[in-house]
């Protein structure tokens, strides 16, 4: 929010006829010209903003600094290519401008598009970098800040002299340079990443932002295509279906990859609520192989084969022992819904939950239901245990249970 | 004798304007970023000899000091280093905002050429006449000692006193009875 007077050289020489910058340089220059001064008059509303062209007969004020922003769109019509610029005299006219502008306490800005740079006409190099540094100074010493714009060609050592042009004027990282190359991003879009716009890390993004979706048009530098300022709802909606899309994805992509490699341990889960479970299921199931292994238990080994060899037909077994559960066991039934319900609820709920949990024979049924999970894995048992550290007899009964099932297969 | 007088004055009933100063008003041009105004101005800082007021682009600087209220300035005091302290020093009363460029439009208010006694410490007592009525004062340091390129100011202290003015401040509202 720095309070400033800007003064803008455009350059307006025959050789903004070229078309390497998008429709032409001129018209790029007057885009980009058009978002400055929109930037600059939105960070602060007392800020103002005057105009200059450095070609054609001669530099020619176009508009003193001045807060209205029509006033200052309506002088970039119109305007005649022409002629060749001359840098060092329209920025001594935009000092000049400056000086005489009618609030003192603003800090005085000079930005300058450079075209096509020739000082003194035809003169060599040195003799130009003094020039501009004698220029540079004078601007340092009365406090001006200077922003340039480099683009079109670099003959001539251009860039070189204006390299020079802004050590001299730079006090404090006030001034900037950027060097815009042809190609197919608009003027105004590279610019607007740079500190031109920003105001030294602060100010103008906001607008910028807004700027960019705006004249940009559909390639804009947002997600989705939607600028959060134009319409926060959108984007945010926009934003959390992503989300959930990315989460959903990711879940199903874990699901196949661990279908894939741990199908023999059985540990797959869909169910949200016992997403927790699954993934301490894979671990411990990991843990659980490796003991085996150690162990060189080989008995064991051939079980686990033979439930990996026989996954499909012990679903359906699994399935008709739900059913049969529910049909016997409304209890089970009731507590089948309330898992189904919402699980954000109160503590209360909570506690009913954990209570279900504790039931060996609800979980073990409900287990059975899910595909590709056998309930008698001594992994997924050791799972549920863990689950149930709330009551340690709990873990007992199960492990009682656990035996049992085992006789019953 | 008149040496003799001014010394004896800025005893008496002169004082050390540094009170009166608006701080929020103060400017200088051609200040270096790191070696600002306050070295030299402000309380403290302008009795360090390490803290100096520097220039920046070349060796001149333009300082701009308004005040809180009318003041008459009797004599100045501007202290550097034997090369690099200010050797030319103009001021202008009640001219606000003057840049470098204009500075030779106008005739100054006064000048003083520092020798380097003044240098050292000695009051510059000024044309009190110019300066009866001033509310901001321009101080431009045009060169230095030694003609170098940067000019370092340690110190710069000045002495006046106040012209009866209302302090709004110490305005009460009468009770009615």
């Amino acid at each position: 929010m720095v309070l400033e007077a800007t003064m803008i050289c455009i350059d307006n020489s025959e050789w903004m006829r070229n078309g390497d910058y998008a429709p032409s340089r001129f018209q790029a220059q007057a885009d980009a010209i058009n978002l400055i001064c929109g930037a600059k008059t939105q960070s602060n509303p007392e800020n103002t903003v005057g105009v200059l062209t450095m070609a054609g007969k001669g530099v020619r004020v176009l508009v003193t600094p001045t807060s209205d922003l029509g006033k200052i769109l309506a002088c970039m019509h119109g305007l005649e290519i022409g002629g060749e610029m001359n840098l060092a005299a329209g920025i001594q006219v935009a000092q000049l401008a400056l000086k005489h502008r009618q609030n003192k306490k603003q800090q005085q800005r000079i930005i300058v598009f450079a075209g096509r740079c020739a000082v003194i006409a035809c003169s060599p190099v040195t003799h130009d970098k003094k020039a501009l540094e004698m220029i540079g100074k004078k601007l340092k010493k009365n406090s001006v800040a200077l922003d340039i714009v480099n683009f079109g060609e670099d003959d001539e050592g251009k860039t070189e002299k204006l390299e020079a042009l802004l050590a001299a004027v730079n006090n404090n990282d006030t001034s900037h340079i950027v060097h815009v190359p042809a190609g197919p991003n608009a003027l105004s879009d590279v610019l607007i990443s740079t500190p031109i716009f920003t105001g030294d890390g602060e100010g103008g993004s906001g607008f910028a932002a807004s700027a960019a979706a705006a004249s940009a048009g559909g390639v804009s530098g947002f997600e989705f295509g939607v600028d959060p300022n134009l319409d926060p709802e959108l984007a945010l909606a926009l934003r959390v279906s992503m989300e959930e899309e990315r989460a959903r994805q990711e879940a199903a992509a874990k699901k196949a990859a661990e279908e894939a490699s741990k199908q023999e341990k059985g540990g797959e889960e869909q169910d949200a609520t016992m997403t927790e479970r699954a993934s301490e299921g894979t671990s411990e199931a990991d843990n659980k192989k490796n003991e085996i292994a150690d162990d060189d238990n080989t008995l064991l080994q051939q079980a686990l084969a033979m439930s990996m060899d026989e996954p499909t037909s012990s679903q359906d077994l699994q399935d008709t022992e739900m059913s049969d559960a529910a049909a016997e066991d409304p209890e089970l039934a009731l507590a089948l819904q309330l898992s189904v319900q919402d699980s954000t609820k109160d503590s209360s709920s909570q506690a009913d939950m954990s209570t279900l949990l504790a039931d060996q024979s609800f979980v073990s049924s409900i287990l059975a239901s899910l595909p590709g999970v056998d309930p008698n894995d001594p992994s997924v048992k050791e799972v549920l245990a863990s689950m149930q550290n709330q009551s340690e007899p709990q873990q007992k009964q199960g492990e009682d249970k656990a035996p049992k099932k085992e006789e019953e297969k | 004798m008149s040496a003799a007088e001014s010394a004896t004055a800025i005893q008496k009933n002169q004082v050390d304007l540094l009170d009166f100063i608006d701080w929020s008003g103060v400017e200088c041009l051609n200040q270096s970023s790191t070696h600002s105004l306050s070295n030299a101005l402000k309380q403290g800082y302008r009795e360090d000899e390490g803290l100096n007021l520097e220039s920046d682009a070349d060796e001149q600087l333009l300082i701009y000091i308004p005040f809180t209220q009318v003041i008459k300035l009797h004599s100045i005091v501007v202290m550097g280093s034997e090369e690099e302290g200010p050797k030319t020093v103009k001021l202008f009363a009640n001219r606000e905002h003057m840049g470098f460029s204009n500075v030779n439009d106008f005739p100054p208010s006064d000048t003083a050429v520092l020798s380097p006694d003044n240098i050292k410490g000695k009051p510059v007592v000024l044309k009190y006449v110019k300066f009866q009525n001033v509310r901001s004062l321009t101080i431009f340091i045009e060169d230095n000692q030694s003609s170098s390129e940067i000019t370092k100011v340690q110190k710069i202290a000045l002495y006046g006193s106040t012209v009866e003015t209302t302090d709004m401040k110490g305005l009460k509202k009468i009770e009615d009875h």
